[in-house]
């Protein structure tokens, strides 16, 4: 049980994180005004708090039961993904157009993920077709079908 | 209390309708209405609600009972169809649909997705079968029931729904109530809807609040998406799953042997369902928690359980006939789907109530018929789709995981074309994969996220009556449903709390230190 | 020098691109926005006045309904005034007095001036119901209820600051009574509901949901807060008819706007076109079948009934 001292601390912390969460939320509930449209924040807030500080105190004493924490080999590989999947919808969606930058993340995140080798062409096509097929699908799903708007810069 | 809807004796006056249904541009529209709606409903961000809206203008264009078998079958599948994303892609398609993911994703992570569909399809069309021949037998009792409920009473049942949180898909009580609290609180972000006060407004794409489908999309997609990455460039070879074959009859056999599930579920839904305002949403969740308990394999639950399947889906299906009870006998929605339906009854000039079975039967009969046929023929085409659709699991994760996402992007953006929706869906899921990896769980929190606001609405409108009346003890703690009610929330807690520590003493070491 | 020239280019592209804008316009469909959900009587009378957008002489091009509903419009208004495209190609629907009782009331970031109105396409007043098995008969009936126990009578509206709570604060000034007014969350809908079920001894509605609600037999409908009788109800007296100072302060006019800083071109082009696409036969018979009175206004007529709506209400909401 030697990795147990590393998610004991990281519980601490996450449990922390959602006790501080909870005192903030707290605090406005109880100082903000009308007091009439705070009543059932305050409610929610001083069970919150009081969950959240069980929760806290149980993860200090490593009482914890539930959920593994974090390995550093996972975020290795979590970290590129999550990278470019925040990029994409907090940038590209809007400033490239839904579907160009849709269609450039799926391409990068599927390469990126893909474990076939990056050196053969056949991965390449094979991948630039996978994206063709994604991108005439969700087109004809969302822009034909349904008609949604959505914004474009790049081409469509 | 009178009710302005007098039922007259013959209850078979539906079958004299039945015909109708069978002219060849109905069954069309009827077969249209079920496979559009199977489609619809499995996109994901697409909640029933919307895509009976996206279908309204081509009513316009429609005799009056067309148009509604178009609806009719619309609705009926669409909230079958949200299954299918649920378990395939663990993204909800509606708030119905959540108690769905549970046991299903499992199921079809362990190759049994052709199963899981099965099972999903085959207990809606028994549930919603149910729940329509309800609608056609019982709508005065029904009615009258749907009525009795009012601001305190709905309080209550908001609390039940909150005390089953912490018994939902999480190892920990106190995990799970505190995601529930997290869910509780995310509601009550945006313009609070009677005072018009603002609260927790950090950001302008949180001023209309957070959009619960959006919040569903991000919390149950994203955290699965970024699992997928965290194993990195694994060949699917890690996780290939024999698709197992799965004949309709073995499926059909199991639901057999899985009465309780299908019971309970039917049950739940048809008469949660009715409850204007609530029902709809959380009728999957009651079912799903009710069957567990229930069960003598409890801990089977959420590890990829038939019974969770069953029952979620029965009640959700059940939910659609009843739900319309207040529609069709007062003309008053109880759901936002059938304001919607609504909607497409008054282009036609048909007013629901009295006048529609009195002067529009044919309107109305062919329109509750069609929604019979409708959950047939949904479970039919559901049952062919299921087994295509199992292939899924084959998908390269590396494939699905930026599939899913790209789903998710676009799905909530289309709920009301909002970039904010969006940037909502992902926070939420970013944050919720990091508290998934420290024991915290996705459905108490949206059960939060749903029952918060109808928790806040009914005790402010209760206390304000309350206070004109008879005073907040007696308002909200006398009268017999008051009561029953609370008796139940009690019996409920009572329960978590016999469970949680009855199965404390069986938790082996290995589990505690993983 | 070079921020100069690139100031210059911004503008002459601007213009080049206003000007294009303004002759081809709508290119594209239009998205309208509606502040409230999908199936509640504004929703679902837009879709209706909107169906024949795609015609060549109306606007040529379909318009989409978007709903943002909650807080009693102020979601989606909020969203209409800070962040929705001022090109033409975004409009919303209007509820008066709603969204000007609420930027009068303040905590919003809309006001009269944050709007370009077009066009007015229905007019819903306000009336009083009781469920149909309740004693009063008449407005005097309520009054002298609502006096003999004062604060007691619970009574039904769409929310606070909307159409429904206006005619609710003229009645109880009109009548010199106190009365409890209970918001509901969920529309219309839901206060006529809390009727019909006995949960509050009467309610304010909307006079096509009250008039289909009675003709089911399931409510009263006792008086209209409109200036004169109503074609739907002509049985129905007006609160003035029954001894009470009341206008029609309380009517929800609806129709459509675009946000402030939308080119003149587009305005122009807009309101040439929408009172026309109002002024349909098909229009006129979805709505009267659905038991919604249509009031057709052009631009003009609108921002003067605009301008003196916000001066009664400064005026009736001034003591609060």
């Amino acid at each position: 049980m030697s990795t147990s001292s590393l998610p004991r601390l990281q519980h601490v912390c996450a449990s922390g994180l959602v006790a501080a969460v909870g005192v903030w939320v707290a605090w406005i509930s109880y100082t903000q005004q009308p007091s009439e449209a705070f009543l059932f924040p305050r409610l929610i807030s001083t069970v919150f708090v009081v969950l959240a500080l069980w929760t806290f105190f149980k993860a200090l004493l490593g009482w914890t039961k539930v959920g593994h924490g974090l390995g550093t080999h996972e975020m290795a590989n979590l970290l590129p993904g999550l990278v470019i999947a925040l990029v994409y919808v907090f940038w590209a969606a809007k400033a490239l157009g839904f579907y160009t930058a849709g269609a450039i993340a799926f391409f990068i995140l599927l390469s990126l993920y893909d474990p076939a080798p990056h050196r053969e062409v056949r991965t390449w096509v094979r991948r630039a077709i996978i994206t063709a097929i994604y991108l005439a699908v969700m087109y004809g799903l969302f822009a034909k079908l349904l008609k949604v708007y959505t914004p474009r810069e790049i081409l469509f | 209390m009178s009710i302005g809807y007098e039922r007259r004796d013959i209850d078979l006056e539906f079958l004299y309708y039945f015909g109708d249904v069978f002219s060849p541009v109905s069954f069309g529209l009827l077969l249209l209405g079920t496979i559009g709606g199977l489609l619809l409903g499995a996109t994901p961000g697409l909640s029933p609600t919307m895509a009976v809206a996206l279908l309204i203008p081509f009513t316009f264009h429609l005799q009056p009972v067309q148009g509604l078998i178009l609806l009719g079958a619309a609705y009926t599948s669409t909230v079958a169809g949200g299954a299918v994303s649920a378990i395939l892609l663990k993204i909800p398609g509606a708030p119905a649909n959540i108690a769905t993911t549970l046991d299903g994703h499992t199921m079809a992570k362990q190759g049994k997705g052709a199963r899981a569909l099965q099972l999903s399809f085959l207990a809606s069309a028994v549930g919603g079968v149910i729940g329509v021949l309800l609608l056609i037998f019982l709508t005065p009792v029904l009615s009258q029931w749907a009525l009795a409920f009012g601001p305190s009473h709905l309080f209550w049942l908001a609390i039940l729904g909150v005390t089953v949180i912490g018994s939902l898909d999480s190892a920990s009580v106190v995990k799970g109530l505190l995601s529930g609290c997290i869910g509780l609180w995310l509601a009550t972000i945006g313009f609070d809807d009677i005072m018009g006060a603002q609260r927790f407004i950090f950001h302008p794409a949180l001023g209309g609040g957070i959009n619960i489908i959006a919040a569903l999309i991000g919390l149950f997609a994203i955290p699965q998406v970024l699992t997928m990455f965290a194993k990195g460039r694994t060949s699917s070879a890690a996780e290939v799953i024999e698709v197992e074959k799965h004949s309709i009859k073995d499926a059909i056999r199991e639901l057999v042997r899985r009465p309780r599930a299908l019971t309970i579920g039917t049950v739940t839904g048809s008469f949660i369902g009715l409850i204007p305002g609530v029902g709809g949403q959380i009728a999957g969740l009651v079912a799903y928690d009710q069957t567990k308990k229930f069960s003598p394999e409890r801990e089977k639950f959420g590890k990829g359980h038939s019974e969770g399947v069953i029952a979620a889906e029965a009640a959700n299906n059940a939910m659609v006939g009843p739900s319309l009870v207040p529609l069709l006998t007062l003309s008053i929605p109880g759901s936002p789907t059938a304001a919607v339906l609504l909607g497409g009854l008054l282009i036609h000039g048909i007013f629901p109530g009295t006048d529609l079975f009195d002067n529009h039967p044919d309107v109305a009969w062919t329109f509750i018929n069609s929604m019979l046929i409708g959950q047939v023929l949904m479970c039919i085409f559901g049952l062919y789709v299921a087994g295509l659709a199992a292939r899924i699991a084959q998908v390269p994760q590396s494939v699905m995981a930026a599939v899913v996402l790209g789903l998710a992007v676009f799905g909530s953006y289309s709920v009301q074309s909002s970039m904010g929706d969006v940037y909502v869906m992902v926070t939420l899921g970013v944050i919720m994969y990091f508290l998934e990896r420290f024991g915290f769980s996705a459905a108490p929190l949206v059960l939060g996220l749903i029952l918060g606001p109808i928790a806040e609405a009914n005790f402010i409108q209760g206390s304000m009556i309350a206070g004109a009346t008879d005073g907040l003890g007696a308002y909200f703690l006398t009268g017999t449903l008051n009561i029953v009610l609370i008796a139940v929330v009690i019996a409920s807690i009572l329960y978590s709390v016999w469970m949680e520590l009855r199965t404390r003493r069986y938790i082996s070491k290995e589990e505690i230190m993983g | 020098m070079k921020n100069l020239l690139t100031a210059a280019t911004l503008a002459l592209t601007t213009l080049a691109g206003g000007a294009a804008l303004a002759e081809d316009y709508p290119e594209r469909p239009v998205m309208m926005m509606v502040s409230y959900g999908a199936g509640g009587a504004t929703d679902f009378q837009a879709r209706i006045v909107t169906m024949t957008a795609g015609n060549e002489d109306a606007l040529g091009m379909p318009v989409a309904i978007i709903n943002k509903p909650g807080a009693g419009g102020r979601v989606g208004w909020n969203w209409f005034a800070t962040q929705a495209d001022a090109d033409g190609y975004t409009l919303a629907a209007y509820n008066v007095p709603h969204f000007i009782a609420q930027s009068i009331k303040g905590g919003v970031e809309y006001s009269t001036d944050s709007f370009e109105p077009i066009a007015n396409w229905g007019a819903d007043p306000a009336v009083f119901v009781v469920a149909a098995d309740s004693p009063m008969n008449s407005m005097d009936d309520v009054v002298t209820f609502a006096k003999d126990n004062p604060g007691k009578l619970t009574f039904s509206g769409a929310g606070l600051f909307v159409g429904h709570h206006i005619a609710a604060l003229q009645l109880e000034k009109a009548a010199g009574v106190k009365m409890a007014y209970i918001p509901t969350k969920g529309g219309g809908a839901a206060a006529m509901k809390a009727v019909i079920a006995g949960d509050v001894m009467g309610g304010v509605n909307n006079l096509s949901d009250a008039f289909r609600a009675q003709e089911a037999g399931n409510v009263k409908i006792l008086g209209v807060f409109d200036l004169e009788r109503n074609d739907f109800l002509p049985d129905v007296p007006t609160l003035k008819e029954q001894g009470y100072d009341i206008d029609n302060a309380s009517v929800n006019f609806r129709g459509i706007m675009v946000p402030k800083g939308t080119p003149p071109e587009v305005i122009e082009t807009l309101a040439a076109t929408v009172p026309e696409m109002f002024n349909n036969d098909r229009v006129a018979k979805k709505m009267a079948a659905g038991g919604s009175p249509m009031h057709i206004m052009d631009r003009e007529e609108v921002q003067a009934m605009w301008a003196a709506r916000e001066e009664t209400l400064k005026a009736l909401l001034a003591g609060l």
